[in-house]
């Protein structure tokens, strides 16, 4: 006998590739060198997550469609318009500035992954011969054929946009969290339990 | 909140994030494996051996692909079914609302009459409301006498009745298939 509000709910498959890419990213930062075989190997799982994402985004469930949340900019200024004169709308999915955050987000990780590949090429390989501390932290494909190589200019390009774009990220990902902060206080902890595994 | 039923669509939810984890290992496993064949096929040297690559890195794109198609269904039944009890448990709360108003049942009575229609026994309702075991009993007796019933039993069987009975007069078992399940027909 409990009263149901009709509800937004996030779906296992976005959970999981949201927290996937949120813990590449955040071991990605904090202990994985540069240039490692690790760092390359974050890439390719971030893209991996990203794509399934993006599949989800067209055969997915409703709240996870893009056609649940297109990004609208008029919308966006009512929903501040909204948030201003403390109306709460419920949404079908992520609300209009949420929803323009998430698209930022990962145009914004498309990038990084394009940029990344681009300079990286495929996974190198990984055998027995090469120690975890390696993995994580040497530098991969330097050193040996003298580390003064000559970059080619589309190389150094790649450096320069995939160096741009992972700063805008963290800029973005503080920006998210804060909103996601913001709209807990505003709404209830419903936003964020929903995100969460079990939650609804 | 605690009843059977809900445990039903939980342990549908419960499969969908296993079906996502291997749709995830998939997706992953399929990137890594597509980059390398990528390199591969732009080295050129076509042969059998790109040509299995193609064909694995298919099978790999239509597994995550079906895996993720299943996973919709199974989130929508689940979802649906859901539905479907919220339903049902709107309705029976509705019939027994007006049931009680129409036996015209104090508040204490009330909360009584759906303890027991819940299967509490006579303690565990008296350890619920912290009343004397007494009271309960006497509180049961005037709801049995209020409905016109004998026992907890027949009072059960009084809701059930009109469930029954609603769901054949708006043809649910007949032309409009219940919400999910369908083991009617
Ligand atoms: C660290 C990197 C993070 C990244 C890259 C990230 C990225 C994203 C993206 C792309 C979405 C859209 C989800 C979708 O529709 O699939 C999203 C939604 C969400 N994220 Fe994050 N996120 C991060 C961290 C966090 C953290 C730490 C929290 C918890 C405080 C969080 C809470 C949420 C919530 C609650 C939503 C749903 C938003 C809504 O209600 O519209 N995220 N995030």
């Amino acid at each position: 006998m409990t009263v149901h509000t009709p509800t937004r709910r996030w779906d296992p498959l976005v959970k999981i590739t949201h927290w996937g890419v949120a813990a590449v990213v955040v071991v990605n930062a904090l202990i994985v060198g540069e240039g490692s075989i690790a760092h390359i190997y974050a890439g390719y799982t971030l893209a991996a997550l990203l794509a399934l994402r993006i599949l989800w985004g067209f055969i997915g469930t409703y709240s996870a469609r893009f056609s649940s949340f297109k990004p609208s900019p008029s919308r966006a200024l009512g929903h501040i318009a909204d948030i201003r004169a403390g109306r709460h709308e419920v949404h079908k999915s992520h609300n209009p500035l949420g929803a323009l955050m998430a698209y930022a987000l990962w145009a914004c990780l498309a990038v990084i992954i394009a940029s990344g590949i681009g300079m990286a090429g495929a996974p190198p390989a990984v055998d027995a011969s090469i120690s975890a501390s390696e993995f994580i932290s040497g530098e991969y494909g330097e050193g040996s054929e003298g580390s003064e190589r000559e970059e080619s200019q589309a190389e150094e390009l790649f450096e320069e946009v995939h160096e741009i774009a992972v700063n805008l990220l963290y800029v973005l990902i503080a920006l998210h969290i804060a909103g996601v902060a913001f709209e807990t206080a505003r709404s209830g902890k419903r936003t964020i339990t929903a995100m969460l595994p079990g939650g609804k | 909140m605690t009843n059977g039923a809900i445990t039903t669509t939980q342990r549908g939810d419960r499969r969908i994030p296993v079906v996502v984890a291997i749709v995830v290992v998939q997706a992953i496993a399929a990137v890594f494996f597509i980059a390398d064949a990528a390199v591969d096929i732009t080295a050129g040297e076509w042969g059998l051996h790109i040509l299995a690559e193609v064909l694995i890195a298919l099978a790999l794109l239509a597994g995550v692909a079906l895996g993720a198609w299943q996973t919709r269904r199974m989130f929508e039944t689940a979802h649906r079914n859901e539905q479907a009890l919220q339903i049902a448990r709107g309705a029976v709360a509705e019939i027994m609302a007006s049931r009680f108003i129409e036996w015209r049942l104090t508040d204490a009575e009330t909360e009584v009459a759906l303890f027991a229609l819940k299967g509490c026994e006579t303690p565990e309702i008296a350890d619920l409301r912290q009343v004397a075991e007494g009271t309960v009993r006497a509180q049961l007796t005037a709801i049995y006498a209020k409905a016109g019933v004998s026992s907890r039993h027949a009072l059960s069987s009084l809701f059930l009745e009109d469930l029954i009975e609603v769901s054949t007069d708006k043809g649910i078992f007949g032309k409009g298939a219940p919400p999910e399940g369908g083991d009617a027909n």
